[in-house]
């Protein structure tokens, strides 16, 4: 009752004052029309990239003796006995894991013996090698006395396959979605110069209109090269655009060159993209790509700078750089492997001493909010390679011992928790004075925040980095700030979706990696700045200020966009080239299936 | 691929901890967001530390506290502006009764929903229930001495009137350098010190007498001026008495008759009722927690110090107004409404005000009559029932008390006048409360 007396009073002054009040008023509107557009593209971009229908591939076929056919739904399969294989069979003379059935990119195939006991024999010959043997439709494959022969599908096959599959737009059109963005982006720029009143220049509304041109360059681009998914790429330009919002109030002189940045991450992003079409390619640049994150973080930790206790920046030519949010993508190349690799031991070692060299790098350079997100990474792909809860649990009692340590001999780690929960209790000292304050502003917004542009938290020290979830929740309110946390939660869900669905292993957990990667920096991010987690000073994806991260966090999409294995939905997955004679004659058998793919409309 | 499928849903692990965390967030922000945004670095509604927004006003609408260009203003009389600064509060923050410091967050107009943003940044309006022109006839009965007035309504639990003497006028503040401890104007003696009570303590002795004592209205004392307890001398200062009940006892405030009860009541039972009453212990003033108040729970049975105690003496202090609660229950029939000053205001003023039962319904009408003195009776056509006290303070001038209410059903007033160091209650605070009531009551 209060409050709606309160809002009709305010109603009331502003048509009085209505001379002075116009802006105001559209200020007003703008707080609230915000939120709704933010949630508005984020539920669009989830169920788009969640609810669409990705219909299973076949991309060959094993005819066993007793003429029953087994497909091979997936580029990399696993033929055994265990329940989760690929290709089941329930044979006691197969083993668990026995063979696997890889396809790569140019539709040839290859066998490898894996686990098995009894080995592998092709045409007759016992596969000796452990880069496994090339096989061509018709030849006959041998586990465990189980003779079968097998067939891959060929390029009429492939074509028409891809021709029935469902193709992403579904439930929403991309472009709408994208008109929804252009709205808020327009909305949020039009508040902005409402907000700098006197001291608007010119740069802010041309900064504004870059980024609504680059998001639909991006997008035609994308219809150019005859491809539809767009959900991840709105996602990414959504927090870009809270992100220019947070440098637009906060140092408005670097507006520019935040957009420039957006520019250097989309190049970035649509050239990993590019790269990562090519598995061969990938394969053949992991290892020296591996050796980028110790070199990385040597380099930084010889010539870098410390700010605020932790070396983590570089200084060339005037400009800082932050290696370590390049290593991330590193680490993610070195830790994701290819399905056939994923059973040898030698090679999880290999990238377990590669994680431990990076993080005493990080534990020398006390930057420890990066070591945990990094400690997370090497969870995710350990896990996501040995599935192995033991190998997992150890390493967490193993950092549990290292943290310890750290925190003994760190005064200011030690510092950190201790006041960690407690900021109200040092309200003027360190370890409370910004938690405190980024309570106070994010409270301050309410759900609809107080208008970009009219806070003042960003005058906190790293009000705009560290703590930019204050910035957000003051100016933009707790609605869009909660849409900036669902968005790189959307990424996460996504990957889980995708991961059975890729090509290859690799980039599953690749994607998995970078969620995960995303998803904790975040976390630290909000909750630290919060005190409910202890304040490391981590970024918030593509809306802390920074233009490293902001460019590596675009080269991480490009990671997503590898497992988007929707039909002609992702530029960072090749289709099948047309057949040079269509109609030729099919082995593969296949169900008729309903192909008014161009039909259920939008909404 | 299964395999790498089935192993992603660790991925759901940190998906579910970040929608746990978020949850546990969003619930911290529902429960403390308010005070959150409260704090005086939100600079949205604060300006160096002091609110920049909303309006305060009295219980009759008027302004004591308003926003002009941006700027805070306060009443344009001074002598309001001096006698509502400890409800008001400065532009510094510093005096932490203040409703621009106590009640920042309504005054801001503070909800989840909008936050702190309103649409000219013009706030709220917090209403109280003092009444700024009894504030300033008691700010000037009090004519620049150190001391406390307040005045409640004790059937609503309203304070009317509520000012703490030494003041600044806020409109032109004092420079902080020249403030030492001793003359800190920034406390509001009201609700956050505490005084020895002097004779008005015998209300609660007389109140214990009643309950545990079957026939103490037949005891006879015997007042020689003085009694020798151990190798002290506990002195009646009127004496001598002769001989006397506790219905003279009270009506000519004699020392040996309370000293006595107290000797026959015991410690432990002094510091019961002490503390039943609220007066030893810390009560919420519109969510101020008052200061404590003091009961030597130590004093050796049968020894001076409890004789001392018993007629407010020794190391006993008391809250100013947890001393007005106790005397409008007296004047309530032992109910009191919960005291406040910040208007209720939303759904919950609908409702009547919360009330307790401080003193047994028998009880508050005991003291109603032993209260029925003569001299009380200065203001004409109504019935005061109140009594002095006047607080020894070694070596110093005595602390003058005048606690009481007024016992018309139409004018439910009670009052606590209190005078530092100011001499005898009957001579220098009774008057200053006259002046109140006669101001009230003509309102």
């Amino acid at each position: 009752m209060e409050f709606i007396r309160n809002l009709l009073n305010q109603i009331q002054t502003a048509i009085a004052g209505l001379d002075g009040g116009v802006m105001a008023i559209a200020t007003m509107l703008i707080r609230f029309i915000l939120p709704v557009l933010a949630i508005v593209i984020i539920v669009r971009c989830a169920r788009s990239l969640l609810r669409e229908k990705s219909e299973e591939e076949i991309w060959g076929q094993l005819r066993l003796p007793n003429g029953i056919l087994l497909d091979l739904n997936y580029w990399e399969n696993v033929i055994g006995r265990a329940k989760s294989s690929d290709v089941y069979m329930e044979y006691p003379t197969i083993s668990r894991n026995h063979a696997a059935l890889i396809r790569d990119d140019k539709a040839n195939w290859r066998v490898y013996d894996v686990e098995s006991k009894t080995g592998v024999i092709v045409n007759g010959k016992q596969i000796e090698s452990k880069e496994g043997v090339a096989v061509n439709s018709g030849d006959s494959i041998e586990l465990g006395g189980v003779s079968m022969v097998f067939t891959a599908a060929d390029n009429t096959d492939e074509y028409e396959q891809a021709a029935s599959r469902t193709r992403p737009g579904q439930f929403y059109k991309q472009y709408i979605t994208l008109f929804y963005l252009t709205l808020f982006q327009i909305l949020l720029g039009l508040q902005l110069c409402i907000a700098a009143g006197d001291s608007l220049t010119m740069i802010l509304p041309v900064c504004f209109v870059s980024l609504i041109a680059l998001t639909w360059a991006c997008y035609f681009f994308t219809c150019i090269i005859k491809r539809i998914a767009f959900e991840i790429e709105t996602i990414g330009f959504f927090l870009s655009t809270i992100g220019l919002s947070v440098i637009a109030t906060g140092s408005p002189n670097e507006i520019g060159r935040q957009i420039l940045f957006i520019v250097l991450g989309l190049v970035f992003f649509f050239i990993m993209g590019w790269f990562m079409r090519d598995l061969d390619r990938v394969k053949l640049i992991r290892r020296p790509i591996a050796l980028v994150g110790p070199v990385f973080l040597a380099i930084t930790l010889l010539f870098g700078v410390r700010i605020g206790g932790a070396i983590r920046w570089i200084n060339i030519a005037g400009m800082q750089f932050q290696p370590s949010e390049f290593v991330k993508i590193a680490i993610v190349f070195a830790g994701a492997a290819t399905l056939e690799r994923l059973f040898a031991r030698r090679n999880i070692f290999i990238f377990l001493g590669l994680m431990g060299i990076c993080l005493g790098f990080l534990a020398l350079m006390n930057d420890f909010g990066s070591a945990m997100i990094f400690f997370v990474a090497y969870l995710v792909i350990a896990y996501m390679r040995s599935g192995d809860f033991a190998t997992i649990a150890l390493s967490i009692a193993g950092a549990g011992f290292a943290g310890l340590v750290a925190l003994a001999s760190r005064p200011h780690i030690a510092g950190r928790f201790a006041s960690w929960g407690r900021a109200w209790e040092f309200v003027n000292e360190r370890g409370g004075y910004q938690q405190t304050r980024a309570m106070t502003a994010a409270a301050s917004g309410g759900l609809f925040g107080v208008g970009a542009g009219n806070g003042w938290f960003h005058r906190i020290f790293a009000g705009d980095s560290d703590l930019v979830f204050a910035v957000v929740s003051e100016e933009l309110g707790l609605i869009v700030a909660l849409a900036a946390v669902a968005a790189v939660v959307a990424f996460a869900v996504f990957s889980v979706r995708s991961a059975g669905v890729a090509r290859s292993s690799f980039y599953a957990i690749a994607a998995c990696a970078t969620s995960a990667i995303l998803v904790f920096q975040m976390l630290l991010n909000v909750l630290g700045s919060m005190d409910i987690l202890p304040f490391t000073g981590v970024t918030f994806p593509f809306v802390s200020k920074g233009g490293t991260s902001l460019v590596a966090c675009w080269g991480m999409l490009a990671f997503f966009k590898a497992v988007d294995t929707r039909q002609n939905a992702s530029f960072a997955v090749r289709t099948p080239k047309r057949p040079k004679y269509s109609g030729g004659g099919s082995i593969i058998y296949k169900e008729p299936e309903d192909t008014s793919w161009e039909g259920g409309d939008d909404e | 691929m299964r395999k790498v499928k089935s192993r992603s849903f660790s991925i759901l692990i940190l998906v579910a901890i970040a929608i746990l965390g978020m949850g546990f967030y969003v619930g911290r922000y529902i429960v403390f967001g308010s005070q959150w945004a409260s704090a005086p670095f939100n600079q949205t509604v604060f300006q160096r530390g002091i609110l920049n927004v909303g309006v305060v006003t009295d219980r009759n609408g008027v302004i004591l506290a308003d926003v002009t260009d941006g700027r805070r203003t306060f009443a344009s009389n001074a002598d309001v502006r001096r006698s509502t600064l400890h409800v008001v509060g400065d532009l510094e923050g510093n005096v932490g009764t203040g409703a621009l410091t106590a009640f920042a967050s309504d005054l801001a107009g503070f909800n989840l929903i909008t936050g702190s943003y309103s649409l000219f940044g013009s706030g709220n309006k917090v209403s109280l229930t003092i009444d700024s022109e009894i504030n300033t006839v008691a700010h000037r009965a009090l004519n620049g001495r150190r001391g406390v007035v307040l005045v409640s309504n004790y059937k609503t639990g309203e304070i009317l009137c509520m000012v703490s003497n030494p003041s600044f006028d806020p409109a032109n503040p004092p420079d902080a350098s020249t403030i030492s401890e001793l003359t800190d104007p920034y406390v509001n003696h009201a609700i956050q010190s505490s005084f020895a009570p002097g004779s008005t303590f015998k209300l609660v002795t007389a109140a214990a007498a009643i309950e545990q004592i079957n026939d103490v209205y037949d005891y006879i004392f015997e007042c020689t001026g003085s009694l020798e307890i151990g190798n002290d001398t506990l002195i009646c200062r009127h004496g001598p008495h002769g001989t006397l009940d506790i219905e003279r006892g009270m009506r000519v405030s004699c020392n040996i008759v309370f000293g006595e009860l107290a000797l026959l009541l015991g410690t432990e039972v002094m510091a019961e009722y002490t503390g039943k009453f609220d007066l030893s212990g810390s009560i919420s003033v519109s969510g101020i927690r008052t200061a404590s108040g003091r009961f030597d729970d130590e004093a050796a049975d049968g020894s001076i110090f409890l004789a001392w105690s018993g007629i407010g003496q020794h190391e006993i202090e008391v809250c100013p107004v947890t001393m007005l609660q106790f005397a409008g229950a007296i004047g309530n029939e032992g109910r009191t409404a919960r005291l406040h000053y910040l208007k209720r205001t939303g759904i919950s003023s609908l409702f009547p005000p919360v009330s307790g039962r401080l003193i047994s319904r028998e009880t508050a009408v005991h003291l109603n009559g032993l209260l029925d003195i003569p001299e009380n009776q200065t203001v004409s056509g109504f019935d005061i029932r109140a009594k002095t006290g006047t607080a020894q303070i070694d070596g110093r001038d005595p602390h003058a008390w005048y606690v009481g209410y007024i016992a018309n059903p139409d004018y439910p007033y009670a009052f606590v006048v209190m005078v530092e160091h100011g001499g005898s209650g009957a001579s220098v605070a009774r008057p200053v409360a006259t002046r109140v009531l006669q101001a009230i009551v003509n309102r």
